[in-house]
């Protein structure tokens, strides 16, 4: 039990060394991309759905928090809403079948309309006033985090078909 | 225990939302201060993202420095970096004669910006926001601490460091993020306000009375130094428009472009020397 938490939570923060390294290559090529798609929501709807609510809940606090500290935003809003959505992605991903791509890729999105919507009525509360949309960017953001999330599913389905095929 | 067993699940959630909770209500009061434990996930995570940015750095210039012209590009970029610091100098020594009055105090006023400058690669953006921070290559072990004023190639202002200042990386807050307030002066005019972030490419200049009628678009902005973190002198950037605050009709509402381009933001200098530390 001890040693099954115990990789869980080195797991996870592998992961997030991930996610950092994914959100920082992006934020080098482009910052604007920064707006349009989540580094860290990808990670952890990836490893939610892989591993399960317990280990999706976990790495979404380690990757909420890191994304918080690399922001000028509330430390610990970021990880609240990652938390979720990384329970969220799981708890739902061990009830239906995601695996065929259309099904796969709208649950994805829907996770993460949730969790943006979330995310601006947390900031919105906590900071009393209203959140910048980015003129309407920050909507976008779901859709390609969405877009990005499954083709990642996608992708490794087709390699371990591919490999599969070869063995 | 059998409680545990059966609800292990929600009751790890109900933890760690408490957590995240506690981690809220603990920051509100504090403002944009960052907390020992923020500090310390920063300090973890900003290695990564000096990694990921040296890595998109060394294959870009592996391709281009292999494939192109590799000789002529060395040479190039040594000769970029002299210019980036030629053209500080020189906005800097045009600033100080500016306010200078007789040749003692340009003598005093020079010598204190003497090795003041540090170069710095920026090696990541805000994760939520990127009108908002930027985080750079350089840190305590630099020379660099909170509060000191950052500029871009051309010497005009991007913004100033802010906790957490890492060993070797450092966060910066752009002008344009809505919690800066940089007090300036027009170049051509006796106007004075404070320019503030909108979270977005412009910013505002506020606190300038309508019944003044000053300010006009085009009016060049330059720090004051009355706020004790920026130089007096600086270039902010330029008026973009000017009309009356219907929200507040006594003060007028001036939109101001800022000088430095986000997206060729690349390379900053951070003035390791305040306003304050003068003699």
């Amino acid at each position: 039990m001890r040693e099954t938490v115990a990789t869980d939570v080195l797991r996870a923060f592998l992961g997030t060394m991930a996610a950092v390294f994914i959100y920082s290559i992006a934020g080098a090529g482009a910052p604007a991309l920064m707006v349009v798609f989540n580094a860290f929501s990808i990670v952890v709807l990836y490893f939610a759905v892989r591993r399960g609510e317990m280990f999706g809940a976990l790495l979404g606090t380690m990757c909420g928090l890191a994304q918080d500290a690399f922001s000028l935003g509330v430390f610990g809003v970021g990880g609240l809403t990652k938390t979720l959505l990384g329970f969220w992605a799981g708890y739902v991903s061990r009830r239906i079948d995601v695996v065929p791509f259309s099904r796969n890729a709208l649950f994805v999105l829907v996770m993460s309309v949730l969790e943006v919507v979330l995310w601006v009525l947390l900031t919105a509360l906590v900071r009393l006033r209203a959140v910048n949309l980015e003129g309407g960017l920050l909507f976008v953001q779901p859709v390609v985090t969405a877009v990005l999330a499954s083709s990642l599913f996608a992708l490794e389905r087709w390699i371990a078909r591919r490999s599969s095929r070869g063995a | 225990m059998l409680l545990w067993e059966r609800r292990r699940n929600a009751l790890v959630l109900a933890g760690l939302i408490a957590f995240h909770v506690l981690l809220i209500s603990i920051q509100i009061p504090q403002g944009s201060r960052k907390s020992y434990f923020e500090r310390g996930v920063f300090f973890v995570y900003a290695p990564v993202q000096r990694l990921a940015a040296a890595t998109v750095r060394g294959l870009g210039s592996l391709w281009s420095g292999y494939f192109d012209l590799r000789g002529v590009r060395r040479e190039n970029q040594k000769l970029k970096r002299e210019n980036f610091f030629l053209n500080q100098d020189i906005r800097f020594l045009q600033d100080r004669l500016g306010l200078a009055g007789t040749e003692a105090e340009l003598r005093a006023n020079l010598a204190a910006y003497e090795k003041t400058l540090v170069a710095a690669r920026v090696i990541g953006v805000d994760s939520v926001n990127p009108h908002q921070s930027i985080i750079i290559d350089k840190g305590r072990l630099d020379g660099l601490d909170k509060d000191m004023a950052v500029c871009d190639r051309s010497g005009a202002l991007v913004g100033r460091t802010i906790a957490p200042v890492g060993f070797k990386e450092a966060m910066v807050q752009l002008v344009t993020d809505k919690d800066s307030s940089v007090s300036v002066r027009s170049a051509s005019g006796p106007l004075t306000g404070s320019v503030m972030g909108l979270a977005a490419r412009l910013c505002e200049l506020r606190y300038v009375l309508a019944s003044a009628g000053e300010g006009k678009p085009g009016d060049e902005l330059l720090t004051t130094g009355f706020d004790k973190i920026y130089p007096a002198g600086i270039r902010v950037g330029t008026i973009q428009k000017v009309e009356r605050d219907e929200a507040s009709p006594i003060f007028l509402k001036i939109v101001v472009k800022p000088y430095f381009d986000f997206g060729t933001l690349d390379v900053v200098a951070v003035l390791t020397k305040g306003p304050g530390d003068r003699p």
